[in-house]
């Protein structure tokens, strides 16, 4: 095992190329740690270094999340077939820089990365039966180039607003191309009625996109079987719920809610989708 | 941890002025305007993303263009006798996200600052900050200044207008500089080199606010001037003041009129040493600030 004081490498993995695939914990609709998780699921993925939490994370105690005790984690998994790097982490509340350094000294130290992909969901004001986009934010003309021919949505425009901050993948992909590695952020939009439940067709949208650019052969029948779960049980509430079904069939036909209506929707979906899972 | 330096003058020991935003700004707009007034060119900047989270991020056409962080600027000017130094600061650096810096981020920039004026032979160094205190707005403010070593003491004693810890009242020469624009005299002191904090006051009932308070830089950028030498020029930093003294009056005229009687007591503190208690107590304290906050929230342009 090396240990270089901030993070510890169980095994090398000895890949001559790969792909990083980075994704957060903390996610609007947990779309990046669903993938991720998918991702190792269904490619085997081993664990093989972590980032340590001391000197990013305050450690002052734990936070509990549905009843369970919570610690911040930064992990990396790989498959050595499909040559694709997977890290997962609790973003940090300080020493940002320190940290995405880390994660691009093991990312290419020990697996020769040359592409980086920073997946995140971002909240809609849309419906879920909207067909989803796949917006990105590149840091070269080439990987953007390469993603227009994947479908994905390549011209967003975007300045960050006055007091508010970027994303830490924005940082990262800045840090990237610092050193030469092509990068982007793909963001896939996550109905605000989704955000605090799950949205496999956000989880679909990106995987599928792995699945075509990095050959990875996957079979996604287990995906929209999830995805027809979820509608059918959306469905159900809405043929309950006269009142909602009529907020998202504005959605639908691109009406907009008022705040109050808004709220009762995301309330209501959540506690009809926990109560039935 | 990077500096970049686009020039390397010969500079004759030069005095270095540097300062970070606080409240009021009364620091960092003094600084500043003298910075502009002396015509200071840019010397260096300290790359700043170890220190920061960025500020913003520009993406055109689904390519990230550039993220902007906090810019942390070295500036130089060559005179007769009396070089100079600048550094401004945008942001504090903190290790837990506070407004103040604190901790190893701090410590590192107090560091690498002083160490670039020591490379171009720096011999003393001023900071800027401000010093809450029970007086009114109409009053004029006064600079309270801490030396790092006693030594200075006779210099401070000298300028207008000035006070020591020790000359406030209920101090009994202790206080606390908060963040960078203190730390700097502790890093200094450390390597034996001369610096001075000059804090203008602020009243009590304004330094909570998300307002600059120019009436305290003007009377920092007066002592700037007279410790350095250099003669100042006043108009720009008296048209500010006029501008925020009708600002504070707009937002003064509409507070009750039992707090406002409270807070005209403040224009009879002499700042003689009162055997009694203060003019205002911390009840009334609470109470004023409320009622400003109250009055800063319902009016989002003043800023």
């Amino acid at each position: 095992m090396r240990d270089s004081g901030c993070f510890k490498v169980f095994t090398k993995p000895g890949l001559t190329t790969s792909t990083l695939l980075v994704a957060w914990n903390q996610d609007v609709g947990k779309v990046g740690t669903k993938v991720a998780d998918y991702l190792n699921r269904k490619l085997g993925c081993q664990e093989f270094a972590e980032i340590e939490p001391l000197g990013f994370f305050p450690l002052s105690g734990v936070s509990v999340e549905d009843d369970i005790a919570q610690f911040p984690e930064s992990k990396f998994y790989y498959s050595q077939e499909k040559a694709l790097v997977v890290f997962k982490s609790d973003i940090p509340p300080s020493e940002w820089y320190r940290f995405l350094r880390s994660i691009l000294d093991i990312a290419e130290h020990y697996c020769a990365v040359e592409e980086l992909y920073i997946v995140g969901g971002m909240v809609s004001p849309g419906a879920h039966t909207t067909p989803r986009a796949l917006l990105s934010v590149t840091n070269s003309p080439q990987i953007k180039e390469m993603l227009g021919q994947y479908g994905l949505v390549t011209n967003m425009h975007y300045e960050t607003p006055d007091g508010q901050r970027p994303t830490l993948s924005s940082f990262l992909l800045w840090v990237a191309k610092k050193r030469g590695i092509s990068g982007a952020s793909l963001w896939v939009p996550v109905p605000f009625y989704l955000t605090g439940v799950e949205d496999p067709r956000a989880w679909k949208k990106v995987i599928q996109f792995f699945d075509t650019r990095l050959a990875l052969g996957l079979d996604l029948t287990d995906l929209d079987d999830e995805i027809a779960r979820q509608s059918a049980k959306i469905a159900q509430m809405r043929s309950k719920l006269p009142e909602l079904d009529s907020y998202i069939s504005r959605l639908e036909s691109n009406l907009s809610l008022t705040a109050e209506e808004s709220e009762k929707l995301a309330k209501e979906v959540e506690e009809f989708l926990k109560k039935t899972y | 941890m990077g500096m970049k330096l686009f020039k390397e003058p010969e500079l004759n020991s030069p005095t270095l002025v540097a300062c970070w935003p606080g409240i009021g700004n009364i620091g960092i707009i003094a600084v500043d305007t003298l910075r502009r007034m002396v015509g200071a060119e840019e010397l260096g900047e300290i790359e700043p993303w170890e220190f920061f989270y960025p500020r913003k991020v520009l993406i055109e056409s689904g390519e990230l263009k550039d993220l902007v962080f906090p810019v942390n600027k070295f500036y130089f000017k060559k005179a007769e006798g009396k070089d100079l130094l600048f550094f401004l600061g945008e942001e504090q650096p903190t290790d837990r996200g506070g407004i103040y810096a604190e901790g190893t981020k701090a410590y590192r920039m107090a560091n690498l600052v002083l160490e670039v004026a020591l490379k171009f032979g720096c011999s003393k160094v001023y900071t800027s900050g401000a010093a809450v205190a029970p007086i009114h707005h109409t009053a004029r403010s006064r600079v309270w200044a801490v030396p790092n070593s006693e030594n200075l003491i006779e210099e401070i004693r000298s300028y207008e207008n000035t006070v020591l810890m020790s000359d406030i009242e209920g101090r009994g020469g202790q206080g606390n500089i908060t963040g960078l624009n203190g730390l700097l005299l502790g890093v200094a002191r450390k390597r034996g080199v001369a610096a001075i904090c000059l804090m203008g006051e602020i009243p009590i009932y304004l330094h909570g606010f998300p307002i600059s308070y120019p009436k305290g830089s003007q009377s920092v950028l007066e002592v700037l001037g007279a410790a350095l030498g250099i003669t100042v020029d006043l108009h720009e930093i008296n048209a500010l003041v006029e501008q925020s003294e009708r600002e504070i009056e707009s937002v003064y005229a509409r507070l009750p009129s039992e707090i406002r009687e409270q807070l005209d007591r403040l224009k009879y503190v002499t700042h003689a040493k009162p055997a009694e208690p203060g003019p205002i107590t911390e009840e009334d304290k609470k109470r004023i600030l409320q009622e400003i906050d109250k009055l800063f929230k319902k009016e989002p342009g003043v800023e």
